[in-house]
């Protein structure tokens, strides 16, 4: 058939119109969360164990569809921007840990997990954890998932040939402080030639950061970065480089995995997941590393929440799912199968999380994350922390790096601080 | 040439016309402006509107989930004294000098051997243009560990000649030049192919003629090939000023760490800090969304600022 140009307009015409009136229909049809059976729920890659979720959907799949979606991506970004578009919600939504605080003041936004019953489960869960999951208003919007307590891996080897201390339990014990940790760093440098302690200086002042219990910004909106409990921190960090326990490789690039594997940074402060990035990582240096105590006490860095939204119609159903899938069984089965480690201390016990581990030389590792992440402090942190810590990571990364003068990189990171404090509406 | 009694003849034509068009206006024609109104929806959809919401935005504070608050100029009066900003301005015009200069001559080069090479042309502008086509983030990746300090593909070549190992990702200069060399390889293919078509549209009696004239192949080249050539130019040059200008995955996939950090702070002295990656940074980061939208602003005004210093380029073109 030959198209005349009159056939082709025709065509054309047809055609936008049934484009505009399928957007028509799909805009008037925009569900606002859960319709009848669907339930939504926006996770993302490795932020719940596959295996539970895909229990839950059989288990509750008499009275809800559970429909588990990956999001791939920026997933704050999208899931902030799908909720204020106000279409296509997720009833139930996963909150990073780092992005909590930044949830909170939209707390409106969330079901107050109190009003379902969460209260009579809190003493399942590690307090400091809950109390991350808390507005200021004191409802509770995000249920604990994970957490991320902080450990020392190190290469026992290495450790023995600079004559340090090289049994898990004797690091722990005798590098337990900062300050002796450091003269560890500095007896390695000597006896291992071209190794160093510290990758950065920036683990440094996020560790001993996190041992705390203020941040940068307080309860009042009040800017509290210049005083010392992150001056200590930053001095701590400037004290490292200064004595020469920095080394010049950027983390997470091909030269950290060939320094790591030679010995040459056989010391890491990390987070438990870290070590399935190690695993992953650095599969030839398998039953090479063990797990001790953080120098200067516990911290914690990373670890998410389940949270339910205001367009949740059956927010009781949905509470019944996060529980069921947040419980200490399946939290333990989270860590096995995606390194989630639990924020319900119950699991710490459980048989199969106190597995030897094969790539830390058959240590049950469990006694060192366990114990640590009983202890970590209950910090109160601000929305407004990540804008106004930004300049002083930024200035002690160039101390570390480009060997910056660290007075007047501080008095830059107070300068820049104030300019945003100013500007956010917080207090100096 | 052929063109001009085409243009001269329609007037002729079409005089008694605008009777009919008056009677029939806009409404007469509804057909036609409903075959083309779907492009015009999609773009009062996806462009327009969000283009004015960020400029309602840019007047505001909004963390992205809360209510909005009325926030008048406060926004770009602070965006007018923040020296990140202006220092992410100067980083990116860098950026885009180191990589658009030794790409306009490489690209040239290429194209006048892609227009001398005898056989498998095709497979020689394939390969040419695939970079262009390979996604950015794979490359950036490639990138990184080519840049990378004792194992990269850059220091091995540099330790050949004698030359020390530079810490490419972790110097402030390093980290542009990685940059720029990143931009460059993606993009020097590209324009070669378009040098490429411009080649061939300079008519083969030029040459003769300047060959008769006893011109070598330089005198040929600087002065037949480069003045015909300079319309191309001009649109290369404008269309690297617009990538340029928008460099953002470049260096947040280069930089990024470890997943402790934020990924659009661009390294140590945030020497890899673009403009686009500011704004994402106070955006994303900061949940700013007041202050991301007159970011955004402040970069449409740069944008706009280089499109007049080009389109008076090209101007001054059409008046000589």
């Amino acid at each position: 058939m030959r198209l005349s140009r009159r056939g082709l307009l025709r065509a054309g015409l047809a055609g936008t119109a049934a484009t505009a009136l399928g957007g028509l229909a799909t805009g008037c049809a925009v569900p606002a969360g859960s319709t009848g059976r669907n339930m939504v729920l926006w996770y993302w890659s490795g932020g719940l164990s596959d295996t539970v979720v895909e229990e839950a959907r059989a288990r509750f799949g008499r009275d809800v569809d559970l429909k588990a979606q990956q999001i791939g991506g920026y997933y704050r970004s999208k899931l902030i921007t799908t909720m204020a578009g106000r279409a296509h919600i997720p009833d139930i939504a996963g909150l990073k840990g780092e992005d909590m605080a930044s949830y909170l003041p939209n707390a409106d936004q969330f079901v107050d997990l109190r009003t379902l019953g969460a209260g009579k489960l809190k003493s399942r869960y590690l307090d400091w954890k809950w109390q991350q999951g808390v507005a200021d208003d004191g409802s509770l919007v995000g249920f604990p998932i994970d957490v991320g307590p902080v450990v020392h891996y190190f290469q026992p080897a290495v450790f023995d040939r600079a004559g340090l201390p090289h049994e898990p339990a004797d690091v722990s014990r005798e590098l337990d402080t900062w300050e002796k940790f450091f003269a560890a760093g500095e007896r390695l440098k000597k006896r291992v030639p071209g190794s160093f302690l510290l990758t950065d200086v920036g683990s440094v002042f996020e560790m001993s950061l996190g041992q705390g219990t203020t941040r940068f910004v307080d309860r009042d909106r009040h800017f509290i970065g210049a005083g010392e409990h992150v001056r200590t921190c930053w001095d701590r960090a400037v004290e490292a480089k200064r004595r020469g326990l920095v080394s010049d490789i950027v983390s997470g690039t091909p030269d950290w995995n060939s320094a790591a594997e030679r010995g040459l940074l056989p010391s890491q402060l990390n987070a438990s997941w870290a070590a399935g990035d190690l695993k992953l990582g650095l599969p030839k240096t398998k039953g090479r590393w063990r797990v001790a105590d953080c120098p200067g006490g516990p911290s914690n860095v990373g670890g998410s929440f389940l949270a339910i939204t205001k367009a949740c119609r059956e927010p009781e159903r949905a509470f019944e799912i996060i529980t069921w899938i947040l419980d200490a069984d399946n939290q333990a089965q989270g860590f096995v199968d995606a390194g989630l480690f639990p924020s319900t201390p119950a699991s710490y016990a459980m048989r199969k999380l106190r597995e030897p581990d094969p790539f830390f030389g058959g240590q049950i590792t469990m006694d060192v994350y366990g114990p640590a992440a009983e202890q970590i402090p209950v910090a109160y942190n601000s929305p407004y922390d990540i804008a106004l810590g930004q300049p002083v990571r930024d200035e002690i990364k160039n101390v570390g790096v480009l060997g910056k003068d660290p007075a007047q990189a501080w008095r830059d990171a107070m300068s820049k601080c104030r300019r945003i404090a100013d500007h956010l509406g917080v207090t100096y | 040439m052929a063109t001009v009694p085409a243009l001269d003849e329609p007037p002729a034509v079409t005089a008694p016309a605008p009777v009919v068009h008056r009677r029939k206006g806009v409404l007469g024609h509804w057909r036609l402006y409903a075959a083309i109104s779907p492009f015009y929806l999609l773009f009062l959809c996806f462009g327009l509107i969000p283009v004015g919401f960020s400029l309602y935005l840019s007047f505001h504070r909004w963390d992205g989930l809360g209510s909005m608050e009325w926030a008048g100029l406060a926004q770009f009066r602070y965006l007018l004294g923040d020296t990140d900003f202006w220092s992410s301005i100067g980083n990116t015009l860098i950026i885009w000098a180191l990589a658009t200069i030794p790409m306009i001559v490489l690209a040239m080069v290429t194209a006048v051997m892609l227009n001398s090479a005898v056989r498998f042309k095709n497979v020689y502008r394939f390969a040419y243009f695939l970079p262009n086509v390979t996604s950015i983030v794979a490359v950036a990746i490639i990138f990184g560990s080519v840049f990378s300090t004792n194992f990269g593909l850059m220091n091995a070549l540099l330790q050949a000649v004698g030359l020390d190992q530079v810490a490419w990702l972790n110097t402030p200069w390093g980290i542009k030049v990685a940059i720029a060399t990143l931009m460059t390889w993606q993009w020097t293919g590209y324009n070669a192919i378009i040098f490429l078509a411009g080649l061939q549209t300079i008519p083969g009696d030029l040459y003769e003629a300047a060959r008769i004239d006893g011109a070598g192949p330089v005198q040929t080249f600087v002065r037949v090939t480069l003045p015909l050539l300079r319309p191309t130019l001009l649109f290369v040059l404008v269309v690297s000023t617009v990538t340029g200008l928008q460099s953002f995955a470049e260096p947040q996939v280069l930089l990024q760490t470890t997943a402790n950090e934020s990924t659009f702070s661009g390294g140590p002295d945030h020497a890899g800090r673009t403009m686009v990656l500011y704004f994402f940074q106070q955006t994303f980061d900061n949940n700013d969304f007041g202050y991301g939208a007159a970011v955004a602003w402040g970069i449409f005004l740069v944008v706009v600022l280089f499109s007049i210093i080009n389109w008076r380029l090209v101007q001054r073109r059409g008046e000589d």
